[in-house]
C-alpha cells in the first residue's frame, strides 16, 4: 500500500463530510419547498455517518485512539448538538424569507439555507483535519478551512448591523492571524528544510533547536493563538460573540478553538524533545521537555489570558459577552494545561497535559453550549435577548430552564461533581508536576474571580424579580435538548469521567513521544516505567 | 544560493510582512487594510521561495501555490464582505463599524 493511499484511507470521514457539505447545497437550491426543508436532515445524517465510520475504523481494528480520531469522534458528537442548536436559523432571515415568500416564485440567489449549512460542515471538516495533519502545509489549510467558513456564518446569519460589523472585525483579525502563522510556519521550514511533521522532528535532533526555528514556533503559536481567543490576539471576542447569533456563538467557542489547541499541540510536539532518566524509586522514566523559551512564551500567554477574560468578565452586563470573555480566559487554563506537557512522563497520565486539554476541550464544549442554548430561548422583538435583566425570574417562569443554566454555570466555574472540576484537575495537575506552581496558583485565583460573573447570571435567574419587561421565552424543541443534553453530559462525565481521561490520554501519547527514542531506549533497559504501554501505541499509530 | 543571498531575500520578506502590518494597524480604509494583509502573505511567500532556493528542493515552492490558493479564496470572502458592508453604510471607513464596544 502506498503512503498515498494509507493517507487517503484515514480521511474517509472528511471526505464523508465534504461530500455531505456539497449536497447540503444542492439540496438547499432544489425547486421544491418540501425538499429544501430537508438540508437540515442531510447536514445531520452526514455528520452522524462521519461519526459511525469514524468510530468504526477506530474500535474495529485493534487501533488505540489517535489524535486524529478523538478529534474526529469529538467534533462529530459535540457538532451534532450545534447543529441541532443552529438548525433553523437561516430561515429566520429576512433575505431567505422574502425569497421564499412567493411558493410559485423562487428567488434562489437570496435563499442561505444551503451555504449555511454546507460552511457548517465544512468547518467541521477543518478541524477533522486538523486532528489528522502531519504536515505544516495541511495543517494550514486545515486552520483556514475551518477559520474561512466561519467569517460568513457570523456576519450573515443575522438580519443585523452588528452582524456585519461583527463579522468583518473577525474577517481582518482572521487574515491578520493567518499571515502571522504562516510566516512561522515558513521559518520552521526555512530552518529544517523539510515540512513533513517526522522529518521535522529528525531534523531538530540532529542539529538542536537553533533561534530560527524558535521564532518560527513562537510566531505559529501566538498566530494559532487567534483561534483559541488568547492574549495577544483576543480583541476581536467579545465584539463577534456578541454580535453572532446565539447558535453560531456557541459554534465559535468550540470549533475553532479545538482546532487551534490541536494544532498547538501538533506544533510543541515538534519542539519537544524524549529525554530519559533514572526516576525517584529506581525505575528509568522517559519523558519529554520544552525549550525555555516556548515554555516561558507560553507561560506569560497563558497567566495574562485567564487574567484579562476574567478581569474584563466582572465588568460586562450583557450574558454573551460574559460568556466571550469567560472563553478567553478557559483559553488561558487549557494554555496552563498545554504547559503540563513539558514534562510528560511515558505512562503516568496525570503528567499528560495534552491530554488534559483535549478532555477540558469537551468539558468546556458542554457547559458553554448548554449557556448559549438556555439564552437562545429568550427573545424581545424578535431579536436575541441577551442582557443580565433578560434573565430575571427565569426560575419562577421556566424552571427547567433557570436548572439548565445553574448545572452549565457550575460546570463552568468548575465545581465538583461537574465535568469542568475534573477537567481542571486533569490540567492543572499536568502543570503541577511540570513544575509550574505558581502558574497554577493564578490559575486557581482565577477560577475563583470567574465564580463571580458565573454566579452573577445564575443570582440573575434565580433571586431577581421579574419586572414587566417584554423578554418573551420561545424555547424550542431543540434548543432545550440541546441544553438538556449538555448539562447530563456534564454531570455524567464529571461522576464518570475516567473512560474519557483514558481515551484522550492514549490519543496524545503517540503524538507526544518520539517513537524512535522510546524504542531506543526500550532496548536498553527493557523495565522503562511507561515505555512498554507508549511504544505500543505509537507502534499501532504508525504501521 | 548561499547564506548571503539568502539574508537579502528574508529581508525583503520580512519588510514586506512589516509595511503590511504596520499598514494594517494605521489604515482605516477597508480594501487598504485588506490589501496589507495581502501584503503580509507575500512577504510569506518570498520567504518560503527563498527558503526553498536555499534548500535545493521544492517544497517551499508548493507551499507558496497553496498559499495563493488560500490568499485567492480571501480576496473572495473580502470583497463580499466589504460589498456587504458598503451597502448597508455607504462608506469604507472601518471607524464607522465601531458600535460593539465594552
Amino acid at each position: 500500500m502506498s503512503e498515498l493511499y494509507v493517507k487517503i484511507m484515514e480521511i474517509r470521514p472528511e471526505i464523508i463530510m465534504l461530500i455531505g457539505a456539497c449536497c447540503c447545497l444542492m439540496v438547499g437550491l432544489h425547486r421544491s419547498a418540501e425538499i429544501r426543508k430537508l438540508t437540515v436532515a442531510v447536514a445531520v445524517l452526514t455528520l452522524v455517518f462521519a461519526g459511525f465510520y469514524n468510530a468504526w475504523q477506530t474500535l474495529d481494528s485493534d487501533h488505540p485512539w489517535t489524535l486524529a480520531s478523538f478529534t474526529k469522534m469529538a467534533v462529530c458528537v459535540v457538532g451534532v448538538l450545534l447543529l441541532s442548536f443552529a438548525s433553523g436559523l437561516p430561515d429566520k432571515l429576512k433575505m431567505s424569507r422574502d425569497a421564499e415568500s412567493h411558493p410559485e416564485k423562487f428567488d434562489p440567489g437570496n435563499v442561505m439555507r444551503g451555504e449555511f449549512y454546507a460552511f457548517f460542515l465544512f468547518s467541521l471538516t477543518g478541524v477533522m483535519l486538523c486532528g489528522g495533519a502531519n504536515d505544516l502545509v495541511w495543517l494550514f489549510l486545515a486552520l483556514e478551512l475551518t477559520s474561512l467558513p466561519t467569517y460568513v456564518m457570523v456576519a450573515t446569519g443575522r438580519d443585523n448591523i452588528k452582524a456585519n460589523e461583527s463579522g468583518i472585525k473577525y474577517f481582518f483579525l482572521g487574515a491578520l492571524a493567518a499571515a502571522i502563522f504562516l510566516y512561522g510556519f515558513a521559518l520552521i521550514y526555512g530552518a529544517t528544510g523539510v515540512t513533513n511533521f517526522d522529518q521535522i522532528r529528525e531534523c531538530i535532533a540532529v542539529t538542536g533547536v537553533t533561534p530560527l526555528f524558535t521564532l518560527g514556533i513562537v510566531l505559529s503559536i501566538v498566530g494559532i493563538g487567534f483561534k483559541i481567543a488568547a492574549f495577544p490576539m483576543h480583541f476581536y471576542t467579545a465584539d463577534v460573540y456578541e454580535g453572532a447569533p446565539t447558535p453560531v456563538t456557541a459554534f465559535l467557542a468550540f470549533v475553532p478553538k479545538t482546532a487551534g489547541f490541536v494544532s498547538l499541540i501538533l506544533v510543541l510536539t515538534l519542539t519537544s524533545k524524549t529525554n530519559f532518566r533514572m526516576g525517584n524509586p529506581e525505575e528509568l522514566q522517559i519523558y519529554i521537555s520544552l525549550p525555555n523559551t516556548v515554555q516561558a512564551v507560553l507561560w506569560v500567554m497563558a497567566a495574562l489570558t485567564m487574567t484579562i477574560g476574567n478581569v474584563m468578565g466582572l465588568m460586562q452586563t450583557n450574558v454573551k459577552r460574559i460568556l466571550a470573555y469567560s472563553s478567553v480566559a478557559h483559553s488561558g487554563y487549557m494554555l496552563v494545561g498545554l504547559l503540563g506537557i513539558s514534562s510528560c512522563v511515558a505512562g503516568v497520565t496525570s503528567t499528560n497535559g495534552a491530554a488534559g486539554v483535549m478532555f477540558y476541550l469537551i468539558a468546556y464544549a458542554l457547559g458553554n453550549m448548554a449557556a448559549f442554548a438556555v439564552l437562545a430561548c429568550l427573545e424581545r422583538n424578535g431579536d436575541e435577548a441577551t442582557d443580565l435583566d433578560d434573565l430575571a425570574g427565569l426560575s419562577a417562569r421556566k424552571p427547567m430552564l433557570a436548572a439548565l443554566m445553574l448545572l452549565a454555570n457550575l460546570s463552568l466555574i468548575g465545581l465538583p461533581p461537574m465535568v469542568g472540576f475534573a477537567g481542571k484537575i486533569y490540567m492543572f495537575s499536568a502543570a503541577v508536576n511540570a513544575g509550574f506552581v505558581g502558574l497554577v496558583i493564578i490559575a486557581v485565583v482565577n477560577s475563583a474571580i470567574s465564580a463571580v460573573y458565573y454566579l452573577r447570571i445564575v443570582n440573575a435567574c434565580y433571586f431577581k424579580k421579574a419586572d414587566a419587561s417584554q423578554t418573551e421565552l420561545v424555547p424550542t424543541r431543540n434548543r432545550v435538548m440541546v441544553a438538556l443534553a449538555g448539562a447530563v453530559l456534564a454531570v455524567y462525565l464529571g461522576l464518570a469521567g475516567n473512560e474519557l481521561a483514558r481515551i484522550t490520554n492514549q490519543a496524545t501519547i503517540a503524538n507526544l513521544f518520539n517513537g524512535k527514542i522510546v524504542r531506543q531506549v526500550l532496548q536498553d533497559y527493557p523495565q522503562a516505567m511507561g515505555g512498554e504501554q507508549t511504544a505500543w501505541n505509537i507502534e499501532k499509530n504508525n504501521p | 544560493m548561499d547564506s548571503m543571498m539568502l539574508t537579502h531575500y528574508l529581508i525583503i520578506g520580512a519588510i514586506l510582512f512589516c509595511m503590511g502590518l504596520i499598514g494594517f494597524i494605521t489604515r482605516r480604509n477597508l480594501i487598504i487594510m485588506f490589501l496589507c494583509t495581502e501584503m503580509m502573505f507575500q512577504g510569506v511567500s518570498l520567504s518560503l521561495v527563498a527558503f526553498s532556493r536555499y534548500h535545493c528542493n521544492v517544497t517551499g515552492q508548493t507551499f507558496v501555490i497553496f498559499v495563493l490558493t488560500i490568499a485567492a479564496a480571501e480576496a473572495a470572502l473580502a470583497l463580499g464582505l466589504v460589498v456587504l458592508l458598503f451597502r448597508r453604510k455607504r462608506t469604507l471607513d472601518a471607524n464607522a463599524w465601531s458600535s460593539l464596544k465594552g
